[in-house]
């Protein structure tokens, strides 16, 4: 479903990405994990062209998106939902999702917005705040929204950024179930995440980033024992 | 009594020029997010645009509102284009000057072009009044604040109720998420600054009447609406109109009250951001 070939992007003198290849399968929940300030946002920002890489190339679904700006890499199917939430204070969920709806794919007739918003603002339990403005959301509702708005451009792969970060253990259990259903429902998901309980209950496939490479991938189980993955995590032993 | 019913009427009447010309610039900050110092200039060149139609055509101002908007927003759109467009990420010292120096080239160009004289279009009803009681109304005013309201009820209405106006929206709410969305932010952007220029252009042609066209005309004006929309809240399109009658009404105070109040009329703006960023950061503290 996407392929990463090579990808890079510099900082000053710091590689944020290096030569990172990465595949995507339609279908599977794939977890980005690594230390802090292993790369993890910067490739998500690159996939979802928020940053344009020095080198290599992203192809999603067979085109060459690389270049392409976000607003054409969401029309295509790329969804993304930020860690921190990104929302229209001003807006009433309902309209934030609206948004979502008539603009995620081009020439979206209102009926047809409305009726995603429908099914979407019910999936994520939004339905009784639905009038409420997205300012006045609590954190949780808010997390909630960020990606209900992202699912309302009726992605085929969404990114997630850390969603979990900062819910209680009983929120993030919740929020593992919502990822689920939302895989279930046909969409394949790649998220960054720090809590490994959240990694090990949800990810089919897990790949491992440090210094901007990608370190390790396979099974979770498998990427855990990987030494170098420990070393990572650890620090090196001396 | 009569006094200060009048006064409140002609503060009213004033507003509406001004919540036309702060809406074009809340624009062109809440949503390019640009701090246009050359958007007064705008209204000068509608001012403009209305005075040599009159004097070539015997084109009534009143009804070359619509060609004066036209035309301003292509200019808005061109100036987006080629200046603003190239500095949208660049250090907001580097936009401002930009803008400065837009100002202050569009001022001397018309000074190159029209010289130093002012210069007003002197239509039939010019000095007519309305007789209400014992309230009287210029007719120039009323048409102007009519006017106001009707395009000010638009913009709105174009804000809150429909597609494109929604993606506006979005896009003064929230950097980063309009693009993730699939909203075109460029050509959002684009629309926004040329509806700027526009609803600047439209007030000048009203000044052309109620004032004159001058290169300078448009000066003052870019200083009040940023009193206006520092007043509402940076970007805040909503409080533009409250902000707007209340600076008119504080300047139509001031003329009436204070003695030798026409002098002090002029500063009432700064006052305005005085007060309201201090209190803000009192509030704040």
């Amino acid at each position: 479903m996407l392929s990463v070939q090579g990808l890079s992007k510099r900082f000053g003198g710091v590689h944020a990405a290096n030569a990172v290849n990465l595949r995507v399968e339609a279908g599977e929940i794939l977890a980005v994990i690594g230390p802090n300030g292993a790369g993890k946002s910067t490739l998500l920002n690159l996939l979802s062209g928020l940053l344009r890489p020095d080198e290599g190339r992203i192809e999603f679904l067979g085109e060459t998106i690389t270049q392409a700006p976000p607003e054409v890499r969401a029309w295509k199917g790329l969804g993304r939902a930020f860690q921190i939430v990104q929302p229209f204070p001003e807006m009433t969920v309902w309209e934030n999702l609206l948004v979502g709806a008539l603009y995620g794919k081009p020439n979206t007739p209102a009926r047809v917005a409305e009726r995603v918003v429908e099914e979407v603002i019910e999936l994520t339990g939004l339905t009784p705040k639905a009038q409420t403005l997205a300012g006045e959301l609590t954190l949780l509702e808010d997390k909630r929204l960020e990606l209900a708005r992202a699912l309302c451009t009726r992605p085929k792969l969404l990114l997630l950024d850390e969603v979990m970060a900062g819910l209680r253990p009983s929120e993030a259990l919740e929020a593992v179930e919502l990822v689920r259903r939302i895989r279930n429902s046909g969409v394949t998901v790649l998220f960054i995440e720090h809590l490994m309980p959240v990694v090990r209950a949800l990810a089919d496939r897990v790949v491992v980033m440090d210094y901007g490479q990608v370190i390790a991938e396979g099974p979770y189980d498998l990427v855990a024992s990987n030494p170098k993955v420990r070393e990572a995590y650890l620090g090196r032993a001396s | 009594m009569e006094l200060l019913l009048q006064t409140i009427i002609n503060g009213i009447l004033a507003a509406g020029i001004y919540a036309l010309v702060a809406s074009g610039l809340a624009l062109a900050v809440g949503v390019v997010g640009i701090v246009n110092f050359a958007h007064g200039e705008f209204t000068m060149i509608g001012a403009f645009i209305a005075y040599l139609l009159f004097v070539s055509t015997g084109l009534d101002p009143f009804l070359s509102l619509g060609l004066a908007a036209l035309v301003l927003f292509m200019v808005g759109a061109i100036t987006y284009l080629g200046l603003i467009r190239p500095v949208l990420a660049a250090p907001e010292l580097n936009q401002m000057l930009l803008t400065f120096g837009l100002s202050v080239a569009l001022q001397n160009i018309a000074l190159l072009v029209f010289g130093a004289d002012t210069r007003v279009v002197s239509t039939s009803y010019q000095g007519a009044t309305l007789a209400l009681g014992g309230l009287s109304f210029g007719v120039p005013p009323l048409l102007a604040f009519a006017l106001s309201v009707v395009i000010l009820g638009a913009l709105y209405g174009f804000l809150d109720r429909t597609r494109l106006g929604l993606a506006v929206r979005a896009v003064a709410q929230n950097r980063l998420a309009p693009g993730l969305l699939g909203i075109e932010t460029q050509r959002v952007y684009l629309l926004a600054f040329g509806l700027s220029a526009a609803l600047a252009g439209v007030a000048g042609v009203m000044l052309s009447v109620m004032l004159y066209a001058s290169p300078t005309v448009g000066f003052a004006y870019t200083l009040k609406a940023f009193a206006i929309i520092v007043m509402a809240g940076l970007g805040n399109l909503r409080g533009v109109v409250p902000a707007a009658i209340t600076l008119a009404m504080a300047e139509a105070l001031v003329s009436t009250y204070v003695p030798g109040g026409g002098g002090w009329v002029e500063a009432v703006f700064f006052l305005v951001i005085f007060v309201t960023l201090t209190w803000r950061s009192w509030r704040a503290a």
